[in-house]
């Protein structure tokens, strides 16, 4: 039973869309919140959850962010529909980017984020096919 | 839920129901029930956006008075730094000092040496607190941080404020010279609500009690009367880098931090807020924020306007060649800074993880249903409030016009 799946939303992430980027974290963070989740555990999921949401943004045509609530943990899903990663272990690498000069003048293209994510998360797992998607599984625990 | 003093409030017999603070409210604290605004005082800031824009005057800040000034046997009076602003470039510091004495008071205290004091310590207490340092000069923004913001709570700096170690200094002089604490009366003169709600909540610790928090506004034209112009620059004692502390950018100036940016404006500070929760400004050093736009010039209870007042500020501090040195604080530092934890009053649906995931379904339930108009003709501000209010039982559905009337949403 603990393993029951209580609670899931998702939001659309639009490819280019920087002002709204950043909604999806902004009302993950909300209702985290609400759910009375402790404060420095909703401070992890934000920020991974803003990064995940943001690469979605900056490097893909779009997708989407899917957050499941159970008892014990946050699963957040961010799946975009491509171009998707060639070289995982190098995109992984803090300081790699091949963010545009659009997006660096905007402040990110660090290459900070991938690292950020798994720093900031309990488990981690990435998987992408070049074309075809890129798919990131964030596991944070709530204790 | 325990009762909560708010300083902003509503006198519901000239509320006509027109739902303009509903809409305007920057933390969706406002519902219309039965024609009347409601302010819901758990939700509330105290930024005063609502009395600035009801055009009936319904929503008003409720205030201290001098009344009982002659309560106490010594009466000290902390201005807040903004007060030098609002006579012109020509009226100096000392001389609105001498105005406030002639209506009865026995020591105008100079609350930029707090100003200077607090500049000292916080350029070390930025360092102690998680990156970027949050200032906690204002209220509201306070408030804000402890109701929606629970993860920045460590980001806020320790030192008290200017006002706060104002009235220590004054409680700790005159005990030391044998008065009773409660026969030392200490009265601040605001520039916002938010003060008067902030003295409230301080008044349980003895060592910094303030008795009442007076409007600048009210005192004002009382003050007027007193004021001399004489337009020299005598060598007072006050000093330039406390006045700083007046207008928005002061305090990033006054501490030397220059890896630090400054916001103003209520909605540029939930802008900013929201911009440090995802990490991404983790590389500055110091964010003043403060909620009225231009910084504390910007104050509801003010009378020159924001951007005139922060040109006059500057105008006197030309005039002024002070600065309190300030080092031999140590013994009395650890007095200053705020240990104790803040409380989180984050809104939690329910203490119950698995009820509040229910009232989240049941939420999420009610939105699929509303027309995401937010037209506010139910009394909620957004259809996501409205949803929010129905789950929790203080709104019914039917109280939706278009669920009412029978609308039903396409299924897409
Ligand atoms: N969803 C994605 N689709 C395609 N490529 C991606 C995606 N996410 C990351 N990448 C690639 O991996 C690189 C590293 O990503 P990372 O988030 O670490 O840094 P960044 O986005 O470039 O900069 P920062 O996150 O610091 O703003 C990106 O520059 C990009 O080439
Ligand atoms: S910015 Fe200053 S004047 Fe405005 S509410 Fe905050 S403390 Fe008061
Ligand atoms: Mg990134």
């Amino acid at each position: 039973m603990l393993m029951e799946e209580l609670l899931s939303v998702k939001y659309d992430v639009i490819s280019g869309d920087f002002i709204r980027g950043g909604e999806a974290s902004s009302n993950l963070k909300k209702l985290l919140n609400q759910l009375g989740i402790r404060s420095d555990v909703v401070k992890r999921i934000c920020v991974a959850c803003y990064e995940a949401e943001m690469n979605i943004v900056i490097h893909s045509v779009g997708g989407y962010i899917q957050a499941k609530i159970y008892n014990d943990r946050i699963e957040i899903i961010a799946y975009d529909n491509g171009p998707g990663i060639p070289d995982i272990e190098l995109a992984m690498q803090e300081g790699y980017s091949t963010a545009s000069e659009i997006a660096r003048e905007m402040g990110f293209g660090g290459g900070m984020g991938l690292p950020n994510i798994k720093r900031s998360s309990d488990e981690f797992y990435i998987t992408s096919e070049v074309g075809k998607y890129t798919k990131l599984k964030i596991i944070i625990y709530f204790d | 839920m325990k009762q909560l003093f708010h300083s902003v409030s509503l006198i519901s017999e000239k509320c006509i129901g027109c739902t303009k603070c509903l809409m305007n409210c920057p933390v969706e604290a406002i519902r219309v029930k039965n024609g009347k605004a409601v302010i819901y005082n758990e939700k509330c800031i105290d930024c005063g956006e609502c009395i600035k824009i009801c055009p009936y005057g319904a929503h008003v800040a409720v205030k201290d008075s001098l009344d009982d000034l002659s309560k106490y046997k010594k009466k000290v009076v902390i201005p807040s730094v903004t007060l030098y602003s609002q006579f012109g470039s020509k009226v100096l510091p000392c001389d609105v000092n001498e105005a406030l004495l002639k209506l009865g008071f026995d020591e105008v205290f100079d609350i930029t040496f707090a100003c200077d004091i607090a500049a000292e310590i916080l350029k070390k207490d930025i360092e102690n607190v998680v990156k970027p340092a949050i200032s906690t000069l204002c209220p509201t923004v306070i408030r804000l941080i402890e109701t929606a913001y629970p993860s920045l709570i460590s980001h806020l700096v320790k030192i008290l404020t200017p006002i706060e170690i104002s009235a220590f200094l004054i409680r700790e002089k005159y005990q030391k010279q044998g008065l009773k604490n409660e026969d030392i009366g200490v009265f601040f003169l605001t520039p916002c609500p938010s003060w008067v709600t902030k003295i409230k909540e301080l008044s349980n610790n003895e060592n910094i009690k303030i008795n009442g928090a007076i409007p600048i506004s009210d005192i004002y034209s009382k003050m007027l009367k007193y004021i001399k112009h004489r337009d020299t620059n005598v060598n007072y004692y006050i000093s330039k880098t406390g006045l700083l502390w007046s207008y928005s950018g002061g305090q990033c100036k006054a501490i030397d931090v220059e890896n630090s940016i400054s916001v103003d404006g209520i909605k540029n500070v939930i802008k900013v807020l929201n911009d440090v929760e995802t990490g991404r400004l983790d590389d500055i050093d110091y964010i003043e924020v403060l909620a009225c736009s231009n910084g504390c010039v910007g104050g509801l209870l003010l009378v020159e306007n924001p951007y005139n007042a922060e040109r006059i500020t500057k105008m006197i501090i030309n005039k002024i060649d002070f600065t309190y040195k300030v080092f031999d604080f140590n013994n009395i530092k650890n007095k200053l800074i705020n240990n104790k934890d803040r409380e989180d009053k984050t809104l939690k649906l329910s203490s119950d993880f698995k009820s509040a995931v229910e009232m989240i379904k049941n939420m999420n339930n009610i939105i699929n249903m509303l027309p995401g108009t937010d037209c506010g003709l139910c009394g909620s501000p957004s259809c996501k409030a409205f949803a929010e209010d129905v789950a929790k039982g203080l709104a019914c559905i039917e109280d939706c016009k278009f669920i009412s009337n029978g609308g039903k949403k396409d299924e897409s």
